[in-house]
């Protein structure tokens, strides 16, 4: 008797209340694609081949007369910045008096395969601030660039200082070499001319599979085991199906775009020594004049703080705030966290400025 | 020793390709020659063009297996990482805890150890140089293996007179290069518009 196995009753209680959750599971929540991820109602104010930019509505008196262009990353689609009411970086700026618009890259498909920085940069975003300033009555814009979206944005406020008057620049690729993530290791060895004459657009498959390796076990194996546990929490499931409808949904990147992405920011890390070029333009960070607001997580497992962090020595700003935030690359924009501290301290350093 | 064995197989293999390869593009051709004169009676057709042309399958073939075993070597070492780190991990947890606990809460606590461990070893390789090489030459043989089957289909879909990947990407480029003129005539034209209506 002294070999009999002896089990604890609880874990026994624990792994059968797992199973009933994974047969319950389909009864009480629903499917991905049954999810809407549309949140704030908005307006499509412009619109350029597949690009769009949305102004939000809101119904609080605009307190701020500079009006905020964010310009998305290109990896997944913007609905991040707006996944949860109680989580979304628009009803915050919103909320807080702003006048909101964002730039929705869309999806490319193969016909976009020749669409690159240039295109991105001198034509998308100059036509989108163009645009705001026409519609606003303003000469300036402030411009919010998130992750890639915050290189796209640093690279338009180095060519055109005198059309942008704030840069918010939020976990932004900047120095390609610094960049400690498994991202910049993968993107560091990438034949990349191979790849963009061979299949064309970075197809979303491979993006996956980068992501998927980031955080193996925590993402790939323990997140969903929390999940069955725990869906009898209507919240938690709410919030982890969007989050996960978000995850999946990877539009390709334009060819040319790509190629000129890992070259010149990753492999020769042009951007941060001031030799990058843009359509012809030197894109030299000096210009960066205005009053630019950097964030970072120390957390960020996608864009290492010490790849943003240098922005904030190379720019020509003399009003220059870097702030570092302990949390990740979702949470700093996604969170209860970035409600409480992030938008605040951003919300009061804009307006300061948006007068 | 074993590096020298390698390269002597790797010359064999090549040397026997180019063998084969010779000998396709020998007899195709022979064969194109001897029947090309009556096959161009149906010269309209798509087999005349298809004739013509299955060398070059035959060659991309021949060529797509060389890359293949490229592809092989690439895809075995990244396995292997993946093992090696798997098995490193293991022990790492293995001396941390000895005895699998039956209780809710050491399991629980046993748990976050693994995957902090496994977590830990796998972002390590993967941020390491081994890593980041073996895949960067992973993904380019794969790519090769791509750019084989795509001539394959390319002679194809010519014998069906239908449109290549090389035929759309001058056109995507075309097409390109107009929107690109549209937006800054369009630019242009509001430019004046806005100076003459003294804006």
């Amino acid at each position: 008797m002294e070999n009999e196995l002896r089990i604890d009753p609880a874990l026994v209680e624990e792994f059968l209340k797992f199973n009933k959750n994974l047969i319950e599971a389909p009864k009480m929540v629903p499917a991905i694609d049954e999810i809407n991820l549309e949140m704030t109602p908005y307006d499509v104010a412009y619109s350029e081949d597949k690009m769009r930019l949305l102004h939000f509505n809101s119904s609080i008196q605009k307190q701020n007369r500079i009006p905020v262009i964010i310009v998305y990353a290109l990896i997944n689609r913007y609905h991040i910045l707006d996944i949860h009411p109680q989580k979304s970086w628009i009803k915050n700026l919103l909320n807080q008096g702003f006048d909101v618009y964002l730039i929705d890259w869309g999806s490319p498909t193969n016909i976009d395969k020749y669409v690159g920085f240039d295109d991105y940069v001198n034509g998308y975003i100059d036509n989108c601030v163009d645009f705001v300033c026409d519609e606003t009555d303003v000469e300036k814009v402030t411009l919010q660039g998130y992750c890639t979206g915050g290189t796209l944005a640093t690279v338009y406020s180095a060519l055109y200082p005198n059309k942008v008057k704030n840069l918010i620049a939020t976990a932004p690729v900047i120095d390609g070499k610094k960049d400690t993530t498994v991202v910049g290791n993968l993107a560091k060895h990438m034949d990349v001319d191979n790849m963009v004459e061979t299949i064309g657009n970075m197809p979303p498959e491979f993006m996956y599979y980068v992501f998927s390796i980031l955080k193996p076990f925590e993402q790939g194996v323990e997140k969903y085991i929390h999940f069955f546990k725990n869906i009898h929490d209507k919240s938690y499931v709410d919030n982890f199906l969007r989050v996960e409808k978000w995850l999946n949904d990877t539009p390709s990147i334009p060819g040319e775009l790509f190629r000129q992405w890992i070259k010149d920011v990753y492999q020769d890390n042009l951007l941060i020594q001031d030799k990058m070029y843009v359509g012809g333009k030197l894109v030299s960070l000096k210009n960066i004049t205005m009053p630019i607001f950097i964030q970072v997580a120390v957390g960020d497992h996608l864009v290492s703080p010490e790849c943003s962090m240098p922005l904030y020595y190379a720019v020509g700003s003399e009003d220059k705030t870097l702030r570092i935030y302990p949390t990740g690359h979702v949470g700093m924009i996604a969170s209860s966290f970035s409600q409480k501290k992030v938008l605040t301290e951003l919300g009061q350093w804009l307006s300061e400025r948006s007068k | 020793m074993g590096t020298e064995a390698e390269h002597t197989r790797k010359i064999d293999f090549k040397e026997t390709t180019d063998y084969f390869k010779h000998l396709s593009l020998f007899w195709t051709d022979m064969a194109y020659l001897i029947t090309s004169k009556p096959s161009a009676l149906t010269s309209a057709g798509p087999m005349r063009k298809l004739t013509s042309q299955t060398k070059k399958l035959a060659s991309e073939m021949i060529e797509a297996n060389e890359d293949l075993m490229e592809f092989n070597t690439r895809l075995t070492e990244y396995y292997k990482q993946l093992a090696d780190t798997w098995s490193e991990a293991q022990k790492r947890f293995n001396s941390k805890v000895p005895e699998i606990p039956n209780d809710v809460e050491h399991i629980e606590s046993s748990k976050r150890v693994w995957i902090d461990i496994f977590e830990n070893a796998f972002t390590q390789l993967f941020d390491s140089e081994n890593f980041g090489e073996n895949f960067g030459k992973l993904i380019s043989s794969e790519l090769e293996l791509s750019k084989h089957w795509n001539n394959m289909l390319a002679v194809l879909l010519e014998s069906a007179n239908i449109p290549t990947k090389s035929d759309l990407n001058e056109v995507y480029k075309e097409l390109h290069s107009l929107r690109k003129r549209v937006s800054k005539l369009e630019k242009y034209e509001k430019k004046i518009g806005t100076e003459h209506n003294g804006k």
